[in-house]
């Protein structure tokens, strides 16, 4: 995966143009991965937290 | 505490009008920039270069009456993450996640991540904002004519990718936030953003007057 895009200047020498927009992909994914992983954490922790025997 | 409004004892004021109306716009801004920025992207062609500027020049006037407003009128130390309470929270967090009890924390006016989310998403909206307006030199404006020559080709690359970046990552610190946002332990701080206030009961319960100046 390309992290950079590249464009060939008025000179033919290849100059950086920007970010590789294939990346909208992976930001997208993260969120959703932090999502996913966030709320399992959060449910096992209460799940936990209400099995535990007062006292 | 002067955060109780006059004559209302049960609710205590989170937000005033100014920092909610900020917050409303900002996020109207972001939303309208990143649509614009990445709709063309996916395929899907308009006109999305004057409302992309426009939007940009909106947001950056109310990032800098926000920071105005930041040291002027609100408390700085409300958003300052203490060296105590990070490394109090991480332990308990560090604690919960190897599987020891949970314990209730009381936080200040804001927890550490949301302090931490507010410094990330500061940072990548002000790199934004300024690679942003450079790039605005490459384009014609109602006020100005493009002139693409002050900057050099190489470093026209680096304002992109930096702008890119930004953008991205906007994409995942939003999803995040609206996540966030709607979870149910949070929804009476969402409310506040709204409304302004959170209740007693809630203040008593969620926060440590001493955290919370």
């Amino acid at each position: 995966m390309e992290f950079l895009r590249y464009k060939s200047d008025v000179y033919g020498q290849r100059v950086l143009e920007g970010a590789a927009w294939d990346l909208l992909w992976v930001f997208l994914a993260a969120a959703v991965g932090f999502i996913v992983f966030h709320a399992i954490y959060t449910h096992r922790k209460m799940k936990r937290q209400n099995d535990e025997p007062e006292g | 505490m002067n955060n109780v409004p006059p004559g209302s004892g049960e609710q205590v004021l989170r937000h005033h009008l100014a920092d909610r109306l900020y917050h409303w716009l900002m996020a109207i801004c972001m939303l309208v920039l990143l649509f614009t920025g990445f709709l063309p992207v996916l395929g899907i062609n308009f006109g999305w270069v004057d409302p992309h500027w426009i939007a940009g020049v909106v947001l950056t006037v109310l990032v800098l009456f926000h920071m105005i407003r930041a040291v002027s009128v609100l408390t700085l130390s409300n958003i300052w993450i203490r060296w105590q309470e990070f490394s109090t929270a991480f332990s308990a967090t560090k604690a919960e996640a190897l599987g020891g009890p949970r314990v209730k924390r009381k936080i200040g006016k804001y927890s550490v991540s949301q302090k931490a989310f507010h410094h990330a998403a500061a940072l990548v909206v002000l790199v934004a904002i300024v690679t942003g307006l450079v790039m605005m030199i490459g384009i014609d404006g109602p006020f100005w004519e493009r002139n693409p020559f002050i900057i050099s080709e190489s470093s026209r690359g680096i304002i992109y990718v930096l702008h890119g970046f930004a953008g991205l990552i906007s994409i995942t610190m939003i999803i995040v936030h609206i996540y966030f946002a709607v979870r149910p332990e949070k929804l009476y701080m969402t409310r506040s953003m709204i409304r302004g206030w959170i209740s007693r009961t809630e203040y008593e319960q969620n926060h440590d007057p001493g955290l919370w100046k």
